[in-house]
């Protein structure tokens, strides 16, 4: 890789191994590095310990979504998921486990894949992406059992709500749809941008972060970043924050969230922000957190560059891994 | 019972030990002392010490005993000096002076003991130092037999003839077999003498040769002269040919008379000379190598043998002592000639003509700068039409630039020599960079080309001389005519630019689609600096991507009010380096590269995916490519910008270009990929 393809590379997606010891990072080559945290955060860390352990290309187009199961690692590429063996990636053996398409319709353009997450209730996955559709991949038999129709846009990203068996999905046109899991039907639709307190029609009205926790919902885009309460479907608070946000997560009583602007914002939830955290990167496309491992406790940021910032405090940046 | 057996043995006690009271007697008498000594020696003779320690032992029992009988009487009730305590006591005394004659005894025996012992250790000890004696005398015959042992005769070293040789060769009155046989030592002899006797035949047979050798050595002479005689004859013959040469155009002499001048081109410009002739003759026909410079000037360096060290020495001791005597004023004036003394170049110099297929001659002159053993070459390019002046395209053909970076970071700024750096801290030279303009680039090619090698690196292979020229010199002549004509078609393409014209060949038209609305409004050149000060490039300067040797170039492209500022990173070694792009739209606000994630995206399109944009080899049209990429790019970004709906009234912009999708993936980007035959933009 020259000089010039670094200077143009982006992160879009991150994920920890499931020992937390191993950080996985997609970039817009398709391709897959993997980091060591334990060598990067030892006390003899040298300039190349902040190097992947291993690059590989998994997909020709970017990778936009990585997840962790218990053994394997997932990745999305152009209208493909492929599933890498941690303990073979550990080792360097590069060999996907299977590479599993959903059935799309157009045939144009091979729909991108955004994101995905697991069920953990019926093991399965959610995969959310360019052809407007929620594709539920059945991890046991390795089959898509179903599909959730009703966005009229591209799907930027899913949650799931594992207590009350539902399926969140956030798309391009402004809608965040709950699904019920086991009927496959839509049971609430709600368009961020009509409420006025968080609409920004200078910007846009897409929904491209979204996250749960219990009875709250995290959504924002081109609408402004909002605390939802979700039995009652009302905003709670709206955050402050310029610009599209492209992943928000829960942390402790905070908020930490990423996207347009070199710095990871940490909220309150109230409402206020409380600090901004400068980065490299000019724009941040993914967060991370890893719970994995106690010793590497580690958050992770990366955007528009071939850098992923590392945060071993959350109040300043430690140190950059890189391609 | 046991009282009555204690009794009986104190009194055997008693009865044995009679003599105690005799030394008591005796101690007291006095006179007759000496015979008791004696006499208790003698006794001591006598006794058995075993038997000693057994009566020593009884009489330490019976004394506890009586002891203890004392103790019970007392304890019964006995009376002070009653009879029984009293005859115990005596009984007691009487062992006392048994024990203190026993003890005696013991310390008398202990002397003799000593004595004895003391007596056959002084034997020991004189016996032991005559085997020491005996022992040394021994080493020393043994080291004597061995000195016979090893000693060498000098006829050893003779490189003798071998036995059986000696017997067939030698006469037999040196041989004398029947001695000689059974004798080793009588056949040494003999085969020395034989030694000696060929010898001396030798060294007569030697004198022989020696005469014969000059007497040949004389008519040589003889025939020399006679040849040198027939030279100017041949002369003669070779002037009264010359019409005849030219008229049949053969050009023996030209080649003849360069050869001869080359002769008085130092090494590097003779190892040049050979190897770019032998280039040209056998690869490269459009080469043509040519000596200038003024021979008998070359003559006159290349006659007297360089004493040039003494001379040195010389300056160095002038100047230490100018420093002593600190004279100032005249320093200045002597740096000034040793300088000049220093940069100094030969007389001869080479000049390269290297001609391109259009027609356009690139002239390398090379020099060899005596004093710091080191090559530079000066340029020139000479095209065959007329080059109309683009401003911007001045750089481009300066002799200055034009060959800089040839090979990867080679600038030709700084000479490279090592051993200059010492060279010039002494006239007070602080940097090669100043003299360039005089004294042309020491660029390491030209070294290489020379057959000079400066090592940097230990495991580099050392090579030298012809076989380190003609390594390169087919690689360096192929980048040399590379890069005069990417550098005359750059040329070209800027006169266009500078009209706002994008050239773009028929072979590159199905990279873009056939309406394009973006217009190159201007093409400037600017400086390094005004390059850096532009906030939208930090990053590639932060990179390391923007070098000094680079040259900076700012492309405006505009459509209805938007206007896109791209500043251009031109490297020396393009196309082999392709230009880098950095963006910045203005368009209902400020928006560049770096902080929108569209515009990084049409930056990469044109500095990623240039592979596309290549074009036939080797790759000249790869700028104009880049630049109309770029207008397809803003095209397709104002085309499918969101329409704010609070707006109302038509586009600026209406869409007309064919997109699949106008936005995908988590950071929304456009469709900037053209799809040639179909015609529709999609994603990457």
């Amino acid at each position: 890789m020259g000089p010039v393809e670094l200077l143009h590379m982006s992160v879009f997606s991150q994920s920890f191994s499931p020992c937390g010891r191993f950080l996985a990072a997609g970039n817009n080559y398709g391709e897959i590095g993997v980091f060591s945290l334990s060598a990067a955060l030892s006390p003899d860390a040298t300039a190349l310990s902040q190097k992947p352990v291993l690059t590989f290309t998994a997909h020709e187009g970017p990778v936009f979504s990585l997840l962790s199961t218990d053994c394997h690692l997932l990745s999305a590429g152009n209208g493909e998921i492929s599933a890498w063996s941690w303990s073979e990636l550990i080792k360097k053996n590069v060999k996907a486990v299977w590479t599993k398409r959903p059935n799309y319709k157009s045939s144009l353009e091979i729909p991108e894949i955004n994101a995905m997450t697991m069920n953990p209730r019926d093991n399965s996955l959610v995969v959310g992406g360019g052809d407007n559709n929620v594709h539920i991949l059945d991890l046991e038999h390795g089959t898509f059992k179903s599909v959730l129709q009703g966005h009229s846009d591209y799907i930027h990203c899913v949650s799931v709500r594992e207590r009350e068996g539902e399926i969140l999905s956030g798309g391009e046109d402004g809608a965040v749809r709950m699904w019920d899991s086991r009927t496959g039907r839509s049971v609430h639709c709600i368009e961020v941008h009509k409420y006025e307190s968080c609409a920004r029609p200078q910007v846009g009205k897409w929904i491209s972060c979204l996250t749960t926790d219990s009875d709250w919902m995290l959504c924002g885009g081109g609408p402004s970043l909002s605390l939802w309460h979700l039995r009652s479907l009302s905003p709670t608070s709206v955050f402050p924050l310029s610009g599209c946000q492209r992943q928000a997560a829960f942390h402790q009583d905070m908020i930490l969230a990423v996207g347009e602007g070199p710095f990871v914002s940490h909220c309150l939830l109230g409402g206020e922000v409380k600090a901004q955290i400068p980065c490299t990167p000019q724009s941040l496309n993914t967060l991370q957190l890893n719970t994995n491992s106690t010793e590497h406790r580690v958050l992770t940021a990366a955007g528009s560059s071939d850098h992923i910032d590392v945060f071993t405090n959350l109040s300043y940046r430690a140190f950059s891994l890189s391609f | 019972m046991s009282d009555a057996l204690k009794k009986r043995k104190a009194k055997v006690l008693r009865n044995e030990g009679g003599t105690p009271e005799m030394m008591k007697r005796g101690r007291g008498e006095g006179d007759p002392q000496d015979v008791r000594v004696y006499s208790e020696e003698v006794e001591l003779d006598g006794r058995d010490p075993e038997q000693d320690y057994l009566q020593y032992k009884e009489s330490c029992e019976s004394l506890a005993t009586l002891m203890s009988e004392i103790q019970d009487l007392k304890a019964n009730g006995a009376k002070e000096g009653c009879a029984e305590v009293e005859q115990r006591r005596m009984q007691s005394c009487i062992h006392f002076m048994n024990l203190k004659k026993l003890n005696r005894l013991a310390h008398m025996r202990l002397k003799r003991g000593r004595d004895q012992t003391h007596e056959a250790k002084q034997r020991v000890d004189v016996l032991h130092l005559q085997l020491q004696n005996l022992l040394y005398e021994v080493l020393h015959l043994q080291k004597e037999i061995s000195k016979c042992l090893e000693f060498k005769s000098k006829h050893e070293e003779i490189d003798l003839v071998s036995e059986d040789e000696f017997y067939q060769e030698a006469p037999s009155e040196i041989s004398r077999p029947h001695h000689t046989k059974n004798d080793p030592h009588q056949l040494t002899l003999a085969r020395l003498d034989w030694e000696l006797e060929q010898r001396k035949r030798l060294a007569e047979k030697y004198k022989e040769s020696q005469a014969t050798k000059e007497k040949i050595q004389k008519s040589i002479e003889v025939k020399k002269e006679h040849l040198t005689s027939l030279q100017p004859g041949l002369n003669a013959i070779m002037q009264a040919s010359l019409p005849v040469q030219q008229y049949l155009s053969m050009p023996f002499e030209q080649a003849q008379k360069q050869t001869e001048i080359a002769r008085h081109l130092p090494p590097p410009l003779y190892v040049l000379f050979v190897q770019a002739n032998a280039y040209g003759q056998a690869c490269d026909k459009n080469l043509c190598v040519s000596i200038s410079g003024d021979v008998d000037e070359a003559k006159a360096l290349s006659k007297p043998p360089e004493d040039s060290q003494d001379d040195e020495s010389d300056s160095d001791a002038e100047e230490e002592q100018e420093k002593t005597k600190r004279r100032r004023p005249t320093t200045g004036g002597q740096l000034d000639d040793k300088r000049r003394e220093m940069l100094k170049r030969h007389p001869l110099s080479l000049c390269l003509d290297l001609k391109c297929k259009d027609g356009s001659i690139l002239h390398l002159f090379f020099y060899y700068l005596m004093n710091l053993n080191i090559m530079t070459v000066k340029t020139k390019v000479s095209t065959a039409t007329d080059l109309n002046a683009a401003i911007s395209a001045g750089d481009l053909l300066k002799a200055d630039t034009l060959l800089s970076c040839l090979y990867t970071n080679d600038q030709g700024r700084e000479t490279p020599n090592p051993a200059n750096r010492y060279q010039f801290d002494k006239v007070g030279i602080v940097c090669f960079a100043d003299y360039l303009e005089e004294l042309g680039h020491p660029y390491t090619w030209v070294q290489t080309l020379g057959g000079l090698h400066f090592p940097r690196d230990a495991s580099e292979a050392v090579r030298v001389g012809n076989s380190l020229s003609a390594s390169q010199m087919e690689s360096t002549m192929k980048l040399l005519r590379g890069r005069v004509q990417s550098r005359l078609a750059l040329h070209k393409q800027f006169a266009s630019l500078e009209h706002s014209i994008i050239p773009v060949s028929s072979e590159c038209q199905h990279l873009f689609p056939a309406k394009i609305m973006s217009r190159l409004a201007r093409w400037t050149t600017i400086t390094q600096e005004e390059y850096m000060a532009l906030p939208y490039t930090r990053h590639v300067s932060d990179a390391g991507l923007a070098k000094e040797t680079d040259l900076y170039f700012m492309a405006v492209v505009e459509r209805g009010t938007a206007r896109l500022q791209s500043a251009v990173v031109l490297s020396p070694r393009y196309p082999e380096i392709s230009p880098l792009f950095s963006l910045c739209l203005s368009w209902k606000g400020e928006r560049s590269g770096r902080t929108d994630d569209n515009l990084r995206a049409m930056e990469s399109e044109v500095n990623v995916f240039k592979n596309e944009l290549q074009g036939p080899r080797p790759g000249h049209q790869l700028l104009t490519n880049q630049i109309s990429r770029l207008c397809v790019c803003l095209d397709v970004y104002l085309e499918t910008e969101r329409q704010d709906d609070g707006v109302e009234g038509p586009r600026e912009f209406p869409r007309e270009k064919m997109c699949l999708r106008t936005v995908r993936g988590p950071n929304r980007l456009k469709p900037f990929k053209y799809n040639h035959p179909q015609g529709f933009f999609s994603h990457r």
